[in-house]
C-alpha cells in the first residue's frame, strides 16, 4: 500500500466530508463564519474614523484563522461523545494526524470567503508587497497549526459536547481579545505588555502588522516573533501527537 | 484456522473507578475466524469494554489480546488495517446521504475510488437500501440508520467486524432487517464479534457464545454447548392442579402467571411430564432457552443492569 497516497486520499475525502458537503448542504455556514471577523473590523473602522483599518483585516484574518481551532474543537466533541465517529475511525486504517489535518483542512473551507474577503480588501485599502504577501500566509499557515492541534488536543480530553462551550470563549479570549490584534499592542497599558505577550497570536498580529505595512517589528523582533511562534505552533503539535486520546486510556 | 481474536487473562479498570471491581476480570476467550460471535450479558456486565480493547479503542490495563494474529495494543496500526467496527450508540454523519455514507467510509480507509464505488453499490443492493441511497440519513427511521452503518463496514474490507449492539432500541422488524446484513457477513466467512443484551439474537446469529457477568466469562460455547453444560438443560411449564412441594423433586421451581416452571434433567423433566399429564394438569416442555440458561448461570434476568464497578 502506498502510505502517504493513501494518507492524502484520507485527508482530501475528510475535507470534502466535513468541508464541501455540509457547505453544500447549508450555505448558511459560510455566513457564520465572516459574520464575527466583520463586525469587528465594522466597528472598529467606524470608531476609528478609518484610521485603524490596517489593523481591522489583519485582525479579522487572524480571528477567521483561529476560529478554525474553535470549530474543530466543537465538530470533534460532538463526532467522539454524540456520533462515536472518532471510534469508528479508531478501528480503521485512519491514523491520528490524518484524522486531524482532515477535519482542520475542512474547517478551511469554510473560512475560504472570508479570507478572499480579507484579501480584496488588503489589496484595497493597504499595502502589502510580495514579501508581506508570503509572511501573511506563513503566519497564517502556523496559526492554523496550533489553533487545530489546541482544538484537537482539547477535543479528546472533553466528555460532553456542552463542556466545549464552556473552554471555547475562554480561549478566545485569551487568543483574540487580550492580545493586540484588532490595535496596536501600544495602545495597551503598559503593565499589560508581559501579559499579552503570553499569547502567540500576540506574535502573529505583530508580523502581520509588519506585512501590512502597519510598522510591525524590526528585525530582532521579527525574528523573535518568528520563533516563538513556531516553537508554539511545533510545541502544540507535538502535545497533540502525545497527549491527545485517540485511544482511550 | 488460528482464531481472529485471542485474549489472555485480559483485565480493565477504569481510571475513575479503581476503587470498585474491574471491568474486565482475567478474561480468556478465543474467537474462532470466520463465524459470528456473540458476546451477551447484561448492561455493564463488560461487553462494550472488551470490543473496545479488541478494537483498539480502549488500552487493557492487564493481560494481552490478539487480533489476526497481532498484538492489539503494541501493533494496534496493523490490526486497524484488518477491523472495522460499528461502536455503540453510534449514529451517521446527518449530513450525508446514504450513498455517502457508504462509499466515503470506504475512501477514507483507503479505498479507490472505483472499487468503492463498487463495494458501494453492491451492498446498498444486498442490504436492501437502493431505494433510499440518495435520502440523508436523518431522514431515515433508526432500523435504516443502524442498517446503513452495518453496511458500512460490511462493505469494507475488514476481516473482522465488531458490531455492539447493533440494534438496541429497534423494533422487531428492524432488528430483523439488521439480522439479515450480519448473516450476510457470516456468509462471507469473515468474523463477526456481536454484543448484544436479545438472547434470541445471540442465539439466532452466533456460531458460539460467550456469557459475560460482572467483567468475568461464565459460559462459553455454541449455544448447544451452553445448554448441555448446565444443571438443568429442559424447561417444563406446569398448569394447574399441582402444588409446588409436589414439584420440588424434579428440579428448580419458579413462579409463573399461570403457574410453576421447573427447570429439570432431561429423565426427570420427561418424569414430570408424564406425573403431571396424569393428574391433569397443562403441561409444556422443551430445552431452555438462551433467556433460561442466563437466568440460572447469573440468577437475575439480562434485563437487569449490572451497575458495579463496569464503566460499559
Amino acid at each position: 500500500m502506498n502510505r502517504p497516497r493513501h494518507r492524502l486520499r484520507t485527508i482530501l475525502t475528510l475535507a470534502y466530508l466535513n468541508g464541501i458537503i455540509p457547505i453544500q448542504t447549508q450555505p448558511l455556514y459560510l455566513v457564520n463564519v465572516v459574520a464575527s471577523p466583520f463586525s469587528f473590523l465594522f466597528f472598529i473602522a467606524i470608531a476609528s474614523q478609518g484610521r485603524l483599518l490596517g489593523y481591522g483585516v489583519a485582525g479579522g484574518m487572524l480571528l477567521t484563522v483561529l476560529s478554525i481551532g474553535t470549530s474543530l474543537q466543537t465538530d470533534m466533541s460532538h463526532y467522539k461523545q454524540d456520533l462515536k465517529l472518532q471510534d469508528l475511525l479508531v478501528a480503521s486504517p485512519v491514523e491520528a494526524p490524518v484524522y486531524v489535518a482532515g477535519l482542520a483542512l475542512s474547517e478551511l473551507m469554510y473560512s475560504l470567503p472570508a479570507m478572499a474577503l480579507f484579501i480584496v480588501l488588503l489589496y484595497l485599502y493597504t499595502s502589502v508587497t510580495v514579501l508581506g504577501a508570503v509572511t501573511i500566509a506563513l503566519v497564517l499557515l502556523l496559526v492554523w497549526g496550533f489553533a487545530s492541534a489546541l482544538g484537537f488536543t482539547l477535543a479528546t480530553y472533553f466528555q460532553d459536547v456542552r463542556e466545549t462551550f464552556a473552554i471555547s470563549p475562554l480561549i478566545s479570549i485569551g487568543l483574540t481579545v487580550l492580545p493586540p490584534v484588532y490595535y496596536p499592542i501600544s495602545y495597551l497599558p503598559g503593565w499589560v505588555h508581559p501579559i499579552a505577550y503570553l499569547s502567540p497570536t500576540t506574535y502573529a498580529a505583530d508580523l502581520l502588522h509588519g506585512a501590512v505595512g502597519l510598522g510591525g517589528p524590526d528585525l530582532t523582533g521579527g525574528a523573535i516573533d518568528w520563533a516563538v511562534l513556531i516553537a508554539f505552533t511545533l510545541g502544540l503539535l507535538v502535545l497533540a501527537s502525545l497527549k491527545a486520546r485517540w485511544r482511550e486510556p | 484456522m488460528e482464531p481472529a481474536v485471542i485474549a489472555r487473562d485480559l483485565t480493565k479498570v477504569y481510571p475513575k473507578a479503581r476503587a470498585g471491581p474491574p471491568a474486565l476480570s482475567k478474561v480468556n476467550l478465543s474467537i474462532p475466524a470466520g463465524q459470528v460471535y456473540g458476546l451477551i450479558g447484561r448492561n455493564g456486565a463488560g461487553k462494550t469494554t472488551f470490543v473496545r480493547i479488541a478494537a483498539t479503542q480502549l488500552m487493557p490495563t492487564g493481560g494481552s489480546i490478539t487480533v489476526l494474529g497481532r498484538d492489539a495494543v503494541a501493533d494496534a496500526s496493523e490490526v486497524r488495517r484488518r477491523i472495522a467496527c460499528v461502536p455503540q450508540e453510534s449514529r451517521p454523519l446527518y449530513f450525508l446521504d446514504v450513498d455517502q455514507l457508504v462509499y466515503l467510509y470506504l475512501r477514507l480507509r483507503g479505498m479507490d475510488r472505483s472499487e468503492a464505488r463498487r463495494r458501494t453499490d453492491s451492498v446498498l443492493e444486498e442490504l436492501g437500501l437502493s431505494a433510499v441511497r440518495k435520502k440523508l440519513v436523518n431522514q431515515l427511521s433508526g432500523g435504516m440508520r443502524r442498517r446503513a452503518m452495518v453496511a458500512m463496514v460490511l462493505a469494507s474490507d475488514a476481516e473482522v467486524v465488531y458490531l455492539d449492539e447493533p440494534t438496541t432500541g429497534l423494533d422487531p422488524l428492524a432488528r430483523r432487517e439488521v439480522w439479515g446484513a450480519i448473516r450476510r457477513a457470516s456468509q462471507e466467512h469473515r468474523t463477526v464479534l456481536l454484543t448484544t443484551h436479545y438472547l434470541d439474537e445471540a442465539d439466532a446469529l452466533s456460531a458460539r457464545l460467550a456469557l459475560l457477568e460482572g467483567g468475568e466469562v461464565r459460559l462459553e460455547g455454541t449455544p448447544s454447548d451452553l445448554r448441555a453444560r448446565i444443571r438443568h438443560p429442559y424447561r417444563v411449564t406446569v398448569e394447574g392442579v399441582l402444588g409446588r412441594s409436589e414439584l420440588q423433586s424434579y428440579g428448580e421451581v419458579s413462579d409463573i402467571a399461570s403457574g410453576f416452571l421447573v427447570f429439570a434433567r432431561e429423565s426427570s423433566a420427561r418424569d414430570l411430564a408424564i406425573f403431571a399429564l396424569g393428574k391433569g394438569a397443562r403441561v409444556s416442555m422443551g430445552p431452555v432457552s438462551l433467556e433460561d440458561i442466563f437466568l440460572q448461570v447469573v440468577g437475575r434476568s439480562i434485563e437487569e443492569e449490572a451497575s458495579e464497578g463496569a464503566e460499559s
